[in-house]
């Protein structure tokens, strides 16, 4: 649900996690909305509020090709979250994958074979 | 996407990564406990820690150095708040004791059936403190240095990789 503060900067913007997830997706290439709505699962009509305030702080940019309009990143806007927020996404993205590794040696080590219910 | 992120309102001064694990609640939540645990997968990959103190309790201290894949040391410095297991952890994350720039952070920790869903939620003191570390990071450096240099490192990796 985005709301007008949202839109004050960028930093607001990507506090939500699905925008986030947006700018993962379009980082590989341009996206007509649809698209993006499907690899998301969300709506069409969710997808563009996101994209909206996406766009209004520089983070996303558009352009027509034809009759589609093609979403994509707007590298410019992203630096300083790239360089900040990104970092610290990755810092825990990535210890939470080695926990996870970990945890599944704990868990052998501690009962081989068994799974607990 | 596997993993179940929940939906979360996060505020203009909040960050929130979340994660399932595979692996039950107990286990997930002594990994945080000990840091001959800590040591195996806090931080990034490529990443150690030496750690000078540890005492996991509410007010007790892990005082610790992370060195990166470049040979980069960053010191951190992390006191316990409280502790409710196996579900939820309170902390202070700074650089050093009595770091202005310490942040609040809280990791809770959710049952999923067999597995169990982490979310590390990291509460800014104000937006401005937020804006000013961003500010900061564009010349990378300063109060998060340890973050501001891992930023550094992935941007490197992101423009590489092309």
């Amino acid at each position: 649900m985005p709301r007008a503060a949202t839109t004050s900067d960028a930093f607001n913007a990507i506090a939500e996690p699905q925008r986030r997830r947006i700018l993962t997706v379009l980082k590989g290439h341009e996206r007509p909305v649809n698209d993006l709505a499907r690899a998301l699962r969300i709506t069409p009509s969710r997808a563009s509020k996101h994209l909206r305030v996406l766009r209004k702080v520089g983070l996303v940019r558009v352009r027509g090709v034809g009759q589609h309009r093609l979403y994509g990143l707007d590298a410019s806007g992203l630096k300083p979250i790239h360089e900040w927020v990104g970092g610290f996404e990755q810092f825990w993205s990535e210890s939470f994958d080695r926990l996870n590794e970990y945890v599944q040696e704990l868990q052998q080590k501690e009962n081989p074979g068994g799974i607990r219910s | 996407m596997a993993s179940a992120h929940r939906s979360q309102t996060a505020s203009d001064r909040e960050i929130v990564v979340s994660r399932t694990i595979e692996g039950p609640r107990r286990l997930v939540f002594e990994a945080f406990t000990d840091v001959t645990h800590l040591a195996q997968w806090w931080g990034p990959n490529g990443f150690t820690t030496t750690t000078r103190a540890f005492e996991f309790r509410p007010g007790g201290v892990w005082d610790f150095i992370m060195h990166g894949p470049d040979g980069a040391d960053f010191p951190n410095w992390i006191e316990w708040r409280d502790i409710v297991p196996p579900e939820r952890i309170d902390y202070l994350h700074g650089e050093r004791d009595g770091d202005p720039r310490a942040f609040a952070s809280t990791v809770t920790l959710v049952e999923l059936g067999t597995a169990t869903e982490v979310t590390m939620r990291a509460v800014f003191k104000t937006k401005e403190q937020c804006d000013e570390v961003i500010e900061r990071y564009g010349a990378v450096e300063g109060g998060k240095q340890h973050l501001g240099r891992l930023a550094a490192y992935v941007v490197t990796l992101v423009s590489g990789g092309g």
